[in-house]
């Protein structure tokens, strides 16, 4: 394997891992099993509280098989693959409008992998004749990193980091706007950047000057988290830290504002301290609030900076194939054979 | 003057005790459990959240006048709200998430960048800014938009400004229900998601389950989004043509945020017709603002004080 096709797939396969080692993994695969599974997993929860025992559900299988419980990727990966496989599918530069075509097609059809909110709420608006970017504007979640997790894989596509901001920007206004925005297009870049062999500090560097400005929550966000990791020696010593771009106020923690500013430090962390991309990829895993895709952008941060040979066999082998929670379809998908197959695009 | 500015205030608090039941429950869930909506759904209504914001949001008026500025909102919050321990019983997240801020030294606009900057929460204490600038939508628009910095941006802004300038324009007592309604269209970015939940508001007024339809985002638990409130609280106040019974009942009615949604029908409606519109029985269910929220700096302060103190530098012309 090339280094560049070493990057590619470091990039993705480090998005997977990542991806099953936040716990929100295994409740998005329960997904797999029967509904009333779930059910009994809300009724345990409320049993906890209302005896006041210690003893918390986690997902469970009872009687039904165990494979989709088992430690392995489920959304953020989906999604990956989901934006390479339609991606790849066509050929010749892609324009603005191809882009929402696509969008609008598999709303319409009702193909579209279990999402987000931003994406659930773009997806209902493109239903309804809304054209983007009005669907990822006017959206609640349109700060989400939904976009942010899509762009990993485009900057894969993209034959540069220009190319991989300006294709990320017209697949990301769909779902989502502003700081989901601007996420979207400096991880695109930065992962564009970083299969070309460019070190991971310069390589965010650019792709934040150029996308992120300072005034957002975002930007804010983003140079305290540096800021105050600045000094640790371990991204596992970074993790208290990084609890306060959690918020913990709001009920959801996807923000591309936490997640982000989150996945890049740790990763500034770990590229300083010389520690492998998988330090810095269970350490995200350990912050509950944003560890449904912190851990993934991390992971696809320093896989795109070091490879799929700088990732764990072990996690490798665990976390290659796709479990299809989100869209069926993508079932058993190999994400180290995806990897090798992906042609470049270009904007029109 | 002062009786439209009474009729805003006390409009405000009777939409916010008449719609807190209704918070959170679906237009079939009201009707089911209350049948039509024709007063209030307790015996006991109490005021919430949108209230005592609202009187804390007058204070600063006062205190300030047209002068006021973001820093001067700022620092009433961190003396008067960031340092309780309590909890803030009925608020939002835009509220917490500004107290957070501005405890870790925030200030604004910063302090008003969180995750809930779309909320409600600016658009539930704008009124006072249209009293206060009675008359003149754009020195509302531009006070509501100061008070709002600190915790609140992008659309949760535009939707205060609505309320404000279509409050300012309610009070000088000679507007149409259309033309208090196009002065909050008016009054925000035509590109803007408030801006298209306000023309939604204008086309399916009178008609609920379409313009719930329309406004509600269905892959969101959360009832508090800024541009669906003043979509329904603006509905509310056209299909009523403006009378104030029909518009707050009509808004709680509807559910989801229904405390601010009437609270806003209300505020509107009550300048529009003057305290002289709003029944009599309902207004003896209100009394001074209990503080359970905010705690000591608004409790005991009646709306209908602060009305005629906000409308003091009013000229006396009604």
């Amino acid at each position: 394997m090339s280094e560049r096709r070493d990057r590619i797939a470091g990039a993705l396969l480090g998005l997977a891992i990542g991806d099953a080692a936040g716990w929100p993994a295994a409740r998005h695969r329960a997904r797999l099993l029967p509904p009333w599974t779930r059910r009994l997993h809300r009724e345990l929860d409320a049993f906890a509280e209302a005896e006041e025992v210690t003893t918390l559900p986690v997902p469970f299988a009872l009687n039904q098989p165990t494979a989709a419980l088992a430690l392995g990727p489920s959304d953020d990966a989906e999604w990956a693959a989901w934006t390479l496989t339609w991606l790849g599918a066509g050929a010749g530069p892609l324009t603005r409008g191809d882009v929402h075509d696509h969008w609008r097609t598999v709303a319409a059809g009702g193909t579209l992998p279990r999402g987000r909110v931003s994406v659930a709420t773009a997806a209902d608006a493109l239903r309804r004749d809304v054209d983007p970017p009005v669907t990822g504007h006017d959206n609640p979640h349109h700060f989400d990193d939904a976009a942010a997790v899509r762009g990993v894989a485009i900057g894969l596509v993209a034959d540069g980091s220009g190319t991989a901001a300006t294709l990320a920007g017209w697949d990301a206004e769909v779902t989502n706007a502003e700081d989901g925005l601007r996420a979207a297009r400096a991880m695109a870049a930065t992962i564009a950047r970083l299969v070309r062999g460019e070190p991971l500090t310069s390589a965010w560097a650019a792709a934040a000057a150029e996308h992120v400005p300072p005034d957002t929550l975002l930007g804010e966000n983003l140079a305290w988290a540096l800021d105050a990791t600045a000094g640790v020696t371990s991204a596992a010593e970074a993790v208290p830290l990084l609890d306060r771009p959690a918020d913990h106020v709001y009920s959801y923690g996807v923000a591309a504002a936490q997640t982000v500013a989150t996945a890049v430090a740790l990763a500034h962390v770990a590229e300083r301290n010389a520690e492998p991309p998988i330090a810095a990829i269970t350490a995200a895993a350990c912050l509950a609030t944003t560890a449904d895709s912190a851990p993934a952008l991390t992971g696809a941060l320093l896989g795109g900076a070091h490879g799929l040979s700088a990732l764990p066999t072990t996690w490798v082998e665990r976390c290659r194939r796709l479990a299809g929670c989100c869209s069926p379809d993508l079932a058993g998908l190999d994400l180290v054979e995806l990897a090798g197959s992906i042609k470049e695009r270009t904007p029109a | 003057m002062r009786d439209r500015a009474r009729g805003c205030l006390l409009g405000l608090a009777i939409g916010d005790a008449m719609g807190a039941p209704a918070e959170n429950l679906t237009a079939d869930e009201i009707r089911a459990r209350w049948g039509p909506v024709t007063g209030f759904l307790t015996d006991r209504p109490s005021g919430t959240d949108d209230t005592e914001y609202a009187a804390f949001s007058a204070l600063l008026l006062l205190s300030h006048g047209a002068a006021l500025t973001s820093d001067d909102v700022a620092d009433a919050w961190i003396t008067h709200l960031a340092g309780r321990d309590s909890g803030f019983s009925g608020a939002g997240f835009s509220e917490l998430g500004t107290i957070e801020n501005l405890r870790a030294g925030l200030r604004p606009p910063a302090s008003g960048r969180h995750l809930h900057s779309w909320s409600d929460g600016l658009a539930m204490r704008a009124a006072v800014h249209g009293v206060y600038a009675a008359g003149d939508p754009a020195l509302a628009a531009r006070l509501a938009a100061v008070d709002g910095a600190v915790s609140h941006s992008g659309e949760g802004v535009h939707a205060g400004v609505a309320v404000a300038a279509a409050v300012a324009v309610a009070m000088t007592g000679r507007a149409s229900a259309a033309e208090v309604a196009a002065a909050a269209l008016d009054a925000v970015p035509a590109d803007s998601w408030t801006a298209r939940s306000l023309r939604s508001a204008l086309v399916h007024a009178g008609d609920v389950p379409a313009l719930l339809d329309a406004v509600v985002v269905r892959a969101y638990p959360w009832t508090d989004l800024a541009p669906e409130a003043v979509a329904l609280a603006f509905g509310a106040f056209l299909a009523a043509d403006g009378e104030f019974a029909a518009a707050v009942t009509g808004a709680v009615s509807m559910g989801r945020d229904a405390d601010t949604t009437a609270a806003i029908a209300g505020a509107l409606a009550g300048a529009l017709g003057g305290l002289g519109a709003v029944p009599a029985d309902w207004q003896d269910q209100i009394g001074p603002v209990t503080g359970r929220c905010l705690g000591e700096v608004v409790a005991g302060l009646h709306p209908l004080d602060l009305a005629d103190r906000l409308a003091a530098h009013l000229g006396a012309a009604t």
